[in-house]
């Protein structure tokens, strides 16, 4: 089935959600909007505006009342998913790189930039009960990631731990509860930006992104890599898909790398892998830049990339993708 | 008062006359534009006859060119199509082709050329395969002695 | 620059045993000795301070006079308390940029101590290694497959070639080489290129065979027979001062101080001979800075020899290395010179060596093609050529023809063309046969042991415009009953994008590509005989196009020794867009493709010529079928046994994964 593509930012997109159920898809982008979609058809549902800077990522809360997002304009904002109203606003030194509420969503991450001499973090609150909940301005605890700063962080299953990536290709590993630091390992290329961090569905395990080319699932307890997905591509996305155990990548050489202007240099495609084989199946064209997010849709039907041209595309999977198997 | 009967008679006789030759002309007109009309439908359906006689000829004309076209631009295509593909066809089926059932002929050709190359070539490569590995296994027992030297 | 007569020092004399834990730094900035205790300072301060301590007085650095200071070398020695911390500054430091512009080189003292030792150990060692192995065992492979060689990263492998299967690695090292490897020239050994020298390993472990000190060294080339090799660097090579220990056990003698060139008996590791051959200036004719090889070798070994363009040619003698006659042949002009490919080019008894070279118009006197013999020096034959402006010699691979292309200008200079001149070396008296072409040839290639050649031309007035559509043409030689045989033209294809022309080396297909292009990476794919049925009696060929492909971002291409694979690469030396290879069969077909970042290099193993007689492949060929009827079987036992490992491989993979999730899962329940 052909995908619905989106058209309702201007500029590039920075992270994709669906909610729990599947039925409304969420687009941050540069252009200082949040546009929230009925996912089976591509309808526009509204818009939540108020950032003043560009916007890196947002989170949907499990009942899909909540919505939170966090932006270049230093700020972090709670809506009201349905009405489009701004309920509360965490203020920060540097911009906001990505938010996520916990498993059970009474608390939120926010990752902080490393900027003008402000160092970055990760900090976590109270969800607000209401708008008038002044105390949950304040921090539970602050992780200053001094060594490399982090650019991606997520919950594990029943929030015990709470995992960074880093731009150095590392990843640490902090105790949910109290913040503290557990471990660091370097999982990536030493130098290399982990670009996303999605974890599968019961979140025992994660699957890293990175500019290294390479994606990696890592279980919660072990921390160990459990599987590598070689590309030849630096990734700026990866996803987990249940029902069938594919992985999708996204990425794309950046413009200011790419040297001549045909565009298969780039390679904009979504990439499926088989998650336990490490075997590319097949790749998905469309985009005409970078694949900057991926979203899988929670019940496995269907797809959702957001690229650096500015564009969603929505893709439902066909009876082939559900029919594949391998013959052992 | 029989002369003012005569006058009356005569008058009557007269007024008589007169209708009868009004009557005479009345019909006279009547027929001179019976026959005015069917001159005129005569002459329209002459002209209709000689019109559509024109039109025939005409569409048999433009008929006529459309298949010197089409057998042209056959001619043509074929000849591009020989030149560029190998086409096979002979003047006369010309005749009866036009420029679709032509590329599908050619299609279908290039489709059969292609199988028949396939197949040669895969053959090629499979004697060029095994020939050089027959060689390479007879001259093993070569290379061993070359290293007990 | 960095002086190795320090190193030589260091190694030999003062540290005489155990230095697990010293390392060598090189890439250094250069500092004045004044300020040698303040940049210590700083190493172990800021560059080592996580790495590990060092000794107290564990640095050291040598110096050299320089405008009257007194400058070190960018070479620094650090002598750790233990040996991780020396391990840890190798695994850390080593090829990593640590300051603005200095990548450092480091490595372990006894490392290099290691590759270093004296001569008379290595040649120990190398008798030692030849009776042990059979070198030239791949050619022993039951499949009759090839080797291959796959550089990426700082990664070597050697590899055999299953087709569209994954190859099957035999080898693979991490820095098996500090710069690029090769091939000698009947695929015996591979060759490493260090900052100290040459390696050359092989045989069925693929141990070091041998090992030729030359600093810095960045061209090697073989002879045809992989007797000698040649070598060349940048550096002149620099001794330590005479009496110094270290002057003892290097293989050079006073002689090679300040020498670029060397020659080496490759058997006994023995310098043959050094030439002080220092790189062209910048701005020389081809705008590099060396045009190698700088010698070139006659078929047998047995000479080789060297153009000085404009004046003359000198041609050595082996085992000798002297001038032959004791001086070099003067010869006006001359520009470039090219060996007959075989050694019994002048008949199958006589020693001398067939030589062919050109020189161009001067004063009072025509360009000139002449073929001399050597040792004897006689001219065999010339040809004198008008209104010159460039030529290329072409030998064919049987020494049969030279070809060579002549570019010529009209009178007026305004347009040129080229002519073909084709000397027929094994007719009475060498007779010459022109080919004349109205445009400029652009390439040339000779069928291998044939009489067929490829020419890629073009318009002259088309060659500046930015879209340059290009001829390909075939040519045969006609043998005829009454009339003098010729060279005939067979056919042309035109409208092409090709600039490079790529004969099978077993003759009969060939590649036409387009290398060098921004945007057009074309491949055809023709073969000389194609449906040799329906050839006309007399046709000398039966061309066919039998297949075409694009490899983007192509930059190499090189047929396997036995004609019946293609690989393209694309490598990193020239860009950073999908490098990796592709393989693809004799027509264009693609059997594998591999997308590897920092890809560098992708070389076939060469064989040595067959062990075969001439009768011992008549009768191959014909009970050829029966090879059929074995090779389709073995053919297709290995297809399924490949296909049940890789189903085997995939369920134990699923079976593992399933394990794993059952154990997370009743983890996960319990908590």
């Amino acid at each position: 089935m052909r995908p619905i593509i989106l058209q309702g930012h201007e500029r590039p997109l920075t992270q994709i959600k669906y909610n729990h159920d599947g039925d409304l898809l969420f687009s941050c982008a540069k252009d200082k909007v949040i546009n929230v979609w009925f996912s089976h058809n591509g309808e526009r549902l509204g818009t939540y505006e108020g950032h003043t800077g560009a916007i890196w990522t947002c989170d949907i809360n499990k009942s899909s009342t909540l919505m939170v997002s966090g932006a270049a304009d230093n700020t972090m904002r709670l809506w009201d998913v349905k009405t489009g109203k701004q309920l509360y606003k965490w203020e920060f030194p540097t911009a906001v790189k990505r938010v996520e509420f916990n498993e059970d969503d009474t608390r939120i991450l926010a990752v902080t930039e490393e900027r003008m001499g402000y160092a970055g973090t990760v900090t976590v609150f109270r969800v607000p009960i209401s708008e008038s909940d002044a105390a949950a301005e304040t921090p539970l605890y602050v992780i200053t990631t001094r060594e490399s700063k982090a650019t991606v962080a997520g919950w594990s299953y029943l929030s015990k731990f709470l995992f960074t990536g880093h731009e150095d290709g590392s990843v640490s590993r902090y105790d949910a509860i109290t913040g503290e630091f557990v471990e660091s390992k370097q999982v990536h290329n030493s130098g290399s930006t982990i670009t996303d961090l999605q974890f599968y569905p019961d979140r025992t395990y994660f699957i890293t992104s990175c500019k290294d080319t390479t994606a990696k699932a890592i279980d919660v307890d072990s921390f160990e890599v459990i599987k590598t997905y070689l590309t030849d591509t630096p990734l700026n996305t990866s996803s987990f898909t249940p029902v069938q155990d594919f992985v999708i990548l996204g990425g794309g050489q950046e413009a200011r790398d790419v040297t001549t202007t045909a565009a298969r240099q780039g390679k904009f495609e979504a990439r499926f892998y088989h998650a336990i084989l490490e075997e590319e199946l097949g790749r998905v064209k469309g985009h005409f830049g970078p694949i900057n997010t991926i979203a899988v849709h929670p019940k496995g039907t269907g797809y959702a990339s957001g690229g650096e041209d500015g564009y969603v595309r929505v893709h439902f999977f066909d009876k082939n993708y559900f029919d594949f198997k391998y013959t052992l | 008062q029989e002369r003012k009967a005569v006058i009356a008679q005569r008058s009557l006789l007269e007024l008589r006359r007169g209708q009868a030759d009004t009557l005479a002309t009345q019909r006279e007109a009547e027929l001179a534009a019976q026959r005015a009309l069917k001159q005129k439908q005569e002459s329209e359906a002459e002209s209709l006859r000689v019109q559509e006689e024109i039109n025939k000829r005409n569409a048999e004309r433009i008929r006529r060119e459309k298949e010197a076209i089409r057998i042209n631009e056959a001619k043509k295509l074929a000849e591009e199509l020989k030149a560029k593909g190998g086409l096979e066809v002979n003047a006369e089926d010309l005749e009866h082709l036009d420029a679709d059932k032509l590329r599908a002929m050619q299609i279908e050709q290039v489709e059969k050329q292609n199988k028949s190359m396939n197949e040669r070539l895969r053959v090629i490569g499979k004697r060029i395969d095994h020939l050089e590995r027959a060689y390479r296994r007879e001259a093993i027992p070569l290379w061993e002695e070359d290293a007990k030297q | 620059e960095i002086d190795v007569s320090e190193l030589e020092v260091k190694l030999n004399v003062t540290k005489p045993v155990g230095y697990d834990t010293v390392v060598v730094i090189e890439g250094a900035p250069v500092v004045e000795e004044a300020k040698q205790q303040d940049f210590f300072r700083f190493l172990s301060s800021k560059v080592l301070a996580k790495i590990g301590k060092v000794k107290e007085n564990g640095f050291y650095m040598p110096f050299e006079e320089k405008n009257g200071k007194k400058m070190s070398l960018g070479l620094v020695f650090a002598d750790f308390e233990n040996v991780d911390g020396a391990d840890l500054c190798v695994q850390e430091l080593d090829g990593k940029q640590i300051l603005k512009n200095h990548t450092f080189v480091v490595r372990k003292l006894n490392q290099l101590e290691k590759a270093f030792s004296t001569p008379d150990e290595f040649s120990f060692e190398e008798r030692e290694f030849k009776e042990r192995e059979h070198l030239r065992s791949w050619l022993t492979d039951y499949y009759g497959r090839d080797q291959f060689i796959s550089y990426y990263g700082n990664r070597v492998s050697v590899n055999w070639n299953r087709k569209s299967d994954v190859p099957e690695q035999i080898v693979d090292r991490e820095n098996w080489t500090e710069t690029y490897v090769q091939w000698s020239p009947m695929g015996t050994y591979l060759v490493s290129l260090h900052l100290r020298g040459i390696q050359l390993w092989g045989g069925e472990s693929w141990g070091m065979c041998a090992r030729f000190l030359h600093p810095y060294v960045k061209f090697v080339d073989f002879s045809p027979n992989e007797k000698y090799l040649v070598s060349w660097s940048y550096e002149p090579v620099r001794l330590p001062p005479i009496g110094h220990p270290a002057r003892e056990t290097m293989p050079f003698t006073d002689d090679d101080e300040g020498k670029h060139c060397f020659v080496w008996d490759i058997a006994s590791g023995r310098i043959l001979r050094s030439f002080k051959i220092p790189p062209q200036p910048e701005g020389s004719k081809d705008g590099k800075k060396v045009i190698w090889p700088i010698f070139k070798w006659s078929a047998d070994d047995k000479y080789l020899a060297r153009v000085t363009v404009g004046q003359s040619i000198s041609v050595y003698e082996t085992p000798s290395l002297a001038l032959v006659d004791k001086k070099t042949i003067k010869i006006d002009g001359v520009q470039n010179f090219e060996w007959c490919p075989v050694s019994d080019a002048l008949g199958r008894d006589s020693k001398e060596q067939l030589l062919a070279y050109w020189t161009p118009e001067i004063t009072n006197q025509p360009a000139r093609v002449a073929l001399i013999s050597i040792p004897s020096k006689s001219t065999i034959r010339t040809k004198n050529l008008f209104n010159v402006s460039d030529c290329k010699l072409y030998w064919q691979s049987n020494g049969d023809y030279l070809c060579v292309k002549v570019d010529r200008h009209t009178k007026t200079k305004k347009s040129t063309f080229s002519n073909l001149e084709i000397f027929r070396i094994r007719e009475k008296n060498i007779p010459v046969e022109v080919v004349d072409l109205k445009d400029v040839v652009l390439n040339f290639a000779w069928e291998p042991k044939s009489d067929r050649f490829a020419i890629i031309s073009a318009n002259d007035q088309v060659l500046n415009s930015t879209n340059v559509k290009t001829n390909l043409s075939f040519y045969g030689f006609e043998q005829k009953k009454n009339t003098p045989s010729t060279f005939r033209h067979i056919i042309t294809f035109d409208k092409k994008t090709c600039n490079s022309l790529f004969m099978a080396p077993k003759g009969r297909f060939m590649v036409a590509a387009t290398l060098g292009s921004s945007t057009q990476y074309d491949l055809e794919f023709y073969d000389l005989d194609f449906d040799t049925e329906k050839k006309e009696p007399d046709a000398l060929a039966n061309v066919q196009q039998i297949g075409s492909a694009e490899h983007f971002g192509m930059t190499e291409l090189e047929w396997d020794p036995s004609g019946r694979y293609v690989t393209t690469s694309s490598t990193i030396w020239r860009h950073k867009l999908e490098n990796g290879y592709r393989l693809c069969d004799f027509r264009g077909t693609l059997l594998r493709e591999e997308m590897i970042g920092e890809f560098k290099q992708f070389i076939w193993r060469p064989r040595p010529p067959s062990p075969l007689t001439k009768e011992d492949m008549k009768k191959i060929r014909k009970k050829l079928k029966d090879y059929n009827r074995l090779f389709d079987e073995e053919d297709i036992a290995e297809q399924s046994s490949a296909n049940r490992e890789l189903a085997a491989r995939r369920r134990q993979l699923i079976s593992e994964w399933q394990k794993y999730r059952d154990e997370v899962i009743a983890r996960v329940a319990e908590e």
